[in-house]
């Protein structure tokens, strides 16, 4: 038996707790899902890495999940470009016509959907950001040339989130583009998912007595990003958080973390997110967003 | 003797692919133990120079920059630090409650971490003659 999760018609950070409940709903009895795309007009890079963690977590079984493609051209082309069926092929059973494009030279995807298992992957991210990414960021998105530096910090450590913490593979891209309904600007976007063993997993051994009857997915969040701390005992670490922290809120970004049944999000003026969201939809690993938008000259 | 540390090179020699920036916690241990096989067992005073390095991120900032400053000498100089290295070092520093000396061009000393930790690493220079005071009030390394 196949069962069916549906993919957001516009699918991005907002619209990915229906798509975490449906998945949730689907995989509840390990039957093969189908994930249908087919409508879908729209996908943000966090959708899109969302995708692939849902690919991976519904392949760990043994049989390949199905997907269909978009049937609009653009969109299946935009998802080409964007590395997303590299990717995919390796986790579903596609259906549907894959567009073959080359990546566009002058694009808005300042890094492709790019799989993160090892250190190594991170190094060659942040080469690739960094040798593609900077002349764009200050130019077209109107960043400050001090935040282009620390944009490529941010990423490596939201990548190093992965290999060090996730227990599996996961997935990285980055996109800019002009955000006319939410903020009247361009930003741009780091997206990054796995389907490891989620926050509340990895703290568990080290903080799940301190939290008490408190423990679960949001406080695990809520001590990983507000707190600061790491499963490593260490006390150098758990300062990749807090220097993505810190870097937004410098810079009036915004991080938002999903892990299990809870989201975190520290949320700038310019967003109507919630800080935290508890009670959703089960979905495997860490998904995390970050956003930079552009800056007005009189900033920071 | 102050021991003089060109992180590029290291970068390039410790790991088997040649890379230009210091990123990840593996990259970070396996530079700094290239390091600490370069230094003596009892160096006291010891140089980083970054000039080269294309970034450095936090991960990296504590493994090598912070550790060798807790645990290996009792005095880290840098140089040919950027600001975006600068991003990287300050936070962590702080955070760990270290200070390393920053080296600028014309020898002077200004402090990179918890300032209030800075002032007896300055003793330490002057009472080892590595330093001495400017007529301006400074502290300055002692030309070699």
């Amino acid at each position: 038996m196949t069962r069916l999760v549906e993919v957001p018609t516009q699918f991005d950070d907002r619209s990915f707790d229906q798509f975490a409940a449906s998945y949730a709903a689907a995989a509840a009895d390990g039957a093969r899902l189908l994930f249908d795309a087919h409508a879908t007009e729209w996908a943000s890079p966090y959708g899109l890495v969302g995708l692939l963690a849902a690919g991976q977590a519904a392949g760990g079984g043994g049989e390949k999940p199905l997907l269909t493609v978009p049937t609009n051209t653009d969109v299946a082309g935009y998802w080409a470009r964007a590395g997303f069926f590299r990717e995919a092929a390796e986790l579903f059973e596609v259906h549907g016509k894959v567009p073959r494009v080359r990546p566009a030279e002058e694009s808005d995807v300042l890094l492709p959907v790019t799989p993160v298992r090892a250190a190594e992957d991170v190094h060659d991210v942040v080469s690739r950001i960094q040798q593609r990414a900077s002349a764009i960021l200050a130019a077209k998105v109107g960043l400050d040339p001090r935040a282009t530096m620390g944009f490529a910090m941010a990423l490596s450590e939201a990548c190093q989130n992965i290999v060090e913490h996730a227990g599996t593979g996961g997935w990285v891209a980055v996109q800019s583009y002009h955000w006319r309904r939410r903020l009247a600007r361009r930003v741009v976007v780091i997206a990054v998912a796995d389907a490891g063993v989620g926050f509340q997993h990895s703290l568990e051994p080290s903080q799940a007595r301190r939290f008490g009857g408190r423990w679960g997915d949001a406080a695990a969040l809520e001590a990983a990003l507000i707190q600061g701390v790491s499963r490593f005992r260490d006390p150098g670490r758990g300062q990749g958080l807090a220097g993505i922290r810190r870097y937004l809120t410098r810079w009036n970004g915004k991080i938002a973390i999903r892990s299990g049944t809870a989201r975190i999000a520290i949320v700038p003026s310019w967003d109507d997110d919630v800080p935290m969201q508890e009670g959703l939809a089960p979905f495997p690993g860490a998904q995390v967003l970050l956003i930079v938008p552009e800056q007005d000259s009189a900033e920071p | 003797m102050i021991t003089h540390i060109d992180l590029q090179a290291v970068l390039r020699t410790s790991l088997a692919a040649p890379y230009a920036d210091l990123v990840t916690r593996p990259t970070g241990r396996a530079v700094r133990a290239s390091i600490e096989e370069v230094l003596a067992a009892d160096a006291a005073v010891a140089l980083l120079d970054f000039t080269g390095v294309g970034l450095i991120d936090f991960s990296c900032a504590d493994e090598i920059v912070a550790k060798l400053s807790r645990d290996r000498v009792r005095v880290l100089l840098v140089r040919g630090l950027t600001e975006g290295h600068r991003e990287a070092l300050e936070p962590v520093l702080e955070a760990a409650g270290l200070a390393v000396l920053c080296a600028q061009a014309d020898g002077t000393l200004d402090a990179v971490g918890r300032r209030a930790s800075a002032g007896p690493l300055l003793e330490e220079l002057l009472l080892r003659r590595f330093a001495t005071r400017t007529a301006a009030g400074a502290v300055a390394l002692t030309p070699a």
